[in-house]
């Protein structure tokens, strides 16, 4: 079925709302009131479910709220010209989960601690006079998700509600048959059973995905950082301030550049390699020339199945001063050759009797190329395991055909072998790059980001906060250290960052995704 | 004659390559082992072959009999245990109902809206879970909810709920609707359905989310070292190597981590089959 253009929609929609004045004054009712238009098409107990509803929103307004003590408390604790503060805010003192959330969301917050309001000194936390606690904008920003979220579940139904009451009065004025209340609540109840054994569902994904989601990129556009981490200074909508900041800034431009193309550079590599050396192992194991397959085949997936934390951690063991690979060097005597080497090639920074493997950042190279090794021993076993069950697939007479024809066994690998796994190993690939994107273990676990970069590397404009990213950080190993050093958080540029990485990651995930349509679409 | 030689010699090397990439896989891992069971903190002391005079089980004492504080009623690490078994249990059972109820519904009942429920459970499948982290780490603060590994194991098992229902919902799709037809014409409600009749054929996907959900906390880092004040394993383990100088005990630490990995070694080798199909299934079958 082809959908007509959105303009004739429109028109179309304007013409029948003319045709059906009778219908429309049901609707307008409805939409004064939830249930009223209802209840003019004489359908009662729908209205009263409708009512019900609104009646319910309500209430919990009300006592969520201060209303009641309102009007006692006004009096009794006036607005003083001495206050710092000298307006009373009623949104602020008495509304409720709506409207105080919905308050809070827009203002992050007016009033701070230790300041003088109606007459009293604010406090962190004051349980009878409510308004005397001063504001807390992660509170109130938290508080507004939900009291947003649950605003637009009330503005659905309130839009069902009207959209119902024009429906059944046009019906009913066209003589159409019309679902009495009891009828329709039978349908209702089997229509719900779906929804019903869903609603735990989505309050787990409503709660623990989607709104400390949104809760993140608002984080964004604050100011929010560890110097407004206490009371008594308000966060405030900045815009796109830090978005602007994060290019036009040089400090945090040039860090941040060098962090982003480490990270690019290292999904790449890190991937490729992989994938490289899984296939020539799962080509080699598989080849008319190797026997005991198995023995080998179980010996190589190993690193597969150990904990990728502790080999990263035991690697991180391997590769200190005193660990296992200078160790070995000294021990067959090449530890000098293979100074002279790591120097000549640019990967150590200036030859020393004994590798700083991880920690010098005159080495920085040599960590990053250790990292990929490291990333190597254990990705690349997933590949070969992947590839391995790939080449059991492919069809036998593809080859005997492809001999016939005269190729040789050159021709018939990149010819058929190569174009078959890359086909079938695409989205792995795709899958894997994206999680070497944010491979926080790798990272974190290897080096902790560092080795350090030095002080007077770093622009004038990071220095105040500590989280300044060491030189093998990738984005996402940084963003946890500008979210979580202590006194010194970023919260803010942190979820730029994190933004940043939803959208690059999500561009790929969507491309992915375009693929598999077998997974959400139905049947 | 030629050909011949040709592939003794391709045999030759295929081999040499595959013995050189055995030893770099076995390496490292024997040297754990060995640091294990090496006497003394220090890596240095860490022999290249075994020398039964370096010998010593001080770093297993450790791990099962030391605790920070006196009179403690376990060793540190058994605490640690506990309370990473507590996530693993709790988010076992969580995201077993939770993956079976949802994955019925979009498999087996048709309603408004399906189409683009599931479109939004693709979607949040995407979203990378640290981007939450924050948020949730100050909800958490805010409503005290940190330091207790049960609430944590939530997060754990709303964040795989969009995967494994696509598992579910792919695995049910592949039995034959005819089942629930004759049921619901026999009388049976769409709930028995999916516990009488449902539920004893999918139970291989089920043990496979379980064992897969159960794994999940054991080593995660990022998450525990935020929300929960005392050590799990993850950052029991992590503080014994990253710490500052009296607290850095790589040797203990070798020991720690050589009783955790064997186990969850071995669960990784008995899933082998089931974690490449789990791996693919994602993105190619329905």
């Amino acid at each position: 079925m082809k959908k007509k253009p959105f303009l004739s929609r429109i028109k179309a929609f304007f013409q029948d709302l003319k045709n059906n004045p009778d219908a429309l004054t049901s609707a307008i009712l409805s939409g004064v009131l939830m249930g009223l238009g209802q209840l003019r098409n004489k359908q009662k107990s729908k209205a009263g479910l409708f009512f019900g509803v609104f009646l319910l929103i309500v209430v919990v307004e009300l006592l969520t709220g201060g209303y009641i003590y309102a009007f006692d408390e006004m009096s009794r604790y006036p607005a003083l010209p001495t206050d710092t503060f000298t307006q009373i805010n009623f949104l602020r003192d008495y509304g409720g989960l709506f409207v105080k959330g919905i308050w809070g969301l827009i203002t992050l917050g007016q009033i701070p601690i230790m300041v003088t309001y109606r007459g009293n000194v604010t406090v962190t936390y004051n349980k009878v006079l409510t308004w005397l606690s001063a504001d807390n904008s992660m509170t109130l920003l938290g508080n507004g998700l939900i009291a947003l979220v649950l605003v637009s579940i009330v503005i659905a139904i309130w839009v069902f509600n009207i959209r119902d009451a024009y429906v059944t009065r046009k019906h009913q004025k066209h003589g159409e048959p019309v679902e009495s209340g009891k009828q329709y609540f039978k349908r209702i109840w089997n229509e719900m059973f779906p929804y019903v054994i869903l609603i735990p569902t989505l309050i787990m994904v409503l709660f623990f995905i989607l709104i400390p989601f949104l809760f993140s990129f608002l984080l964004a556009f604050t100011n929010y950082t560890y110097r407004n981490n206490n009371l008594s200074n308000i966060v405030k909508w900045v815009g796109f301030e830090n978005f602007t900041k994060i290019i036009v800034e040089p400090g945090w431009a040039g860090i941040f550049g060098n962090v982003v193309l480490w990270t690019v550079l290292f999904a790449i590599s890190a991937s490729v390699t992989c994938y490289i050396l899984g296939m020539i192992q799962a080509l080699i194991i598989e080849s008319k020339y190797v026997k005991f397959k198995k023995f080998f085949r179980t010996i190589l997936i190993v690193p597969w199945a150990v904990p990728s934390m502790v080999s990263l951690m035991v690697f991180r063991q391997a590769f200190q001063q005193d660990g296992l690979i200078n160790k070995v060097l000294f021990q067959t005597n090449t530890m000098d050759d293979m100074v002279r080497f790591l120097t000549s090639i640019g990967l150590m920074g200036a030859p020393e009797t004994i590798i700083s493997w991880l920690t010098v950042f005159a080495n920085a190279n040599l960590t990053k190329a250790v990292i990929i090794m490291v990333n190597l021993w254990m990705g690349a076993p997933y590949f070969m395991m992947l590839i391995t069950g790939v080449l059991t697939t492919l069809p036998k007479d593809l080859y005997e055909a492809a001999s016939i024809d005269g190729a040789n066994k050159w021709q018939s690998f990149s010819r058929i072998t190569l174009p078959l796994i890359l086909r079938a190993t695409l989205p792995a690939i795709v899958m894997t790059f994206t999680f070497n994107f944010n491979n926080f273990g790798a990272i974190y676990f290897m080096t902790g980001g560092g080795p350090a970069i030095p002080t007077d590397l770093v622009p004038q404009s990071m220095l105040v906060t500590k989280g300044v990213p060491g030189a093998t950080d990738i984005l996402i190993s940084w963003i946890y250290k500008l979210s979580f050093t202590a006194d010194s958080q970023v919260f803010n540029m942190a979820a730029v960052y994190s933004i940043l990485i939803f959208v690059f990651i999500g561009a790929i995930s969507v491309f992915n995704l375009s693929r598999a349509k077998t997974l959400w679409e139905d049947d | 004659m030629k050909q011949k030689l040709i592939d003794a010699v391709l045999a030759v090397l295929a081999h040499l390559w595959l013995i050189f990439m055995v030893s770099i896989v076995l390496i490292p891992m024997l040297w754990m082992i060995m640091a294990a069971f090496t006497k003394g903190d220090a890596l240095t002391g860490v022999p290249l072959w075994p020398d039964m005079s370096k010998f010593s089980w001080e770093h297993f004492d450790y791990v099962f009999n030391y605790s920070a504080m006196e009179n403690a009623a376990m060793s540190d690490y058994w605490a640690a245990f506990l309370r990473t078994l507590t996530i693993a249990v709790v988010n076992l059972f969580g995201v077993v109902i939770f993956a079976v109820i949802t994955g019925y519904t979009f498999a087996r009942l048709r309603f408004k809206g399906k189409k683009n429920l599931l479109l939004l459970m693709m979607v949040l499948q995407m979203f990378p879970s640290f981007m939450g982290m924050l948020a949730l780490y100050l909800l958490y603060r805010q409503f005290g909810m940190t330091n207790n590994p049960a609430l944590l194991a939530l997060i754990y098992t709303a964040g795989s709920i969009p995967y494994n229902t696509f598992l579910v919902r792919g695995f049910m799709r592949n039995i034959p609707k005819s089942l629930d037809e004759s049921a619901s014409i026999d009388g049976a409600t769409p709930l028995q359905t999916l516990t009488k009749i449902l539920f004893p054929l999918i139970v291989p996907i089920i043990g496979f989310i379980a064992v897969g959900a159960f794994m999940a906390p054991w080593l995660d880092y990022m998450l525990q070292s935020r929300f929960l004040r005392e050590p799990t394993i993850a950052t029991w383990l992590f503080n014994l190597v990253a710490g500052g100088n009296s607290a850095y005990k790589p040797l203990d630490f070798m020991a720690g981590a050589l009783i955790i990995a064997i186990p969850i070694m071995i669960v990784q080798f008995f899933m082998q089959k089931y974690m490449v199909y789990g791996l693919t299934s994602g993105a190619e079958k329905g």
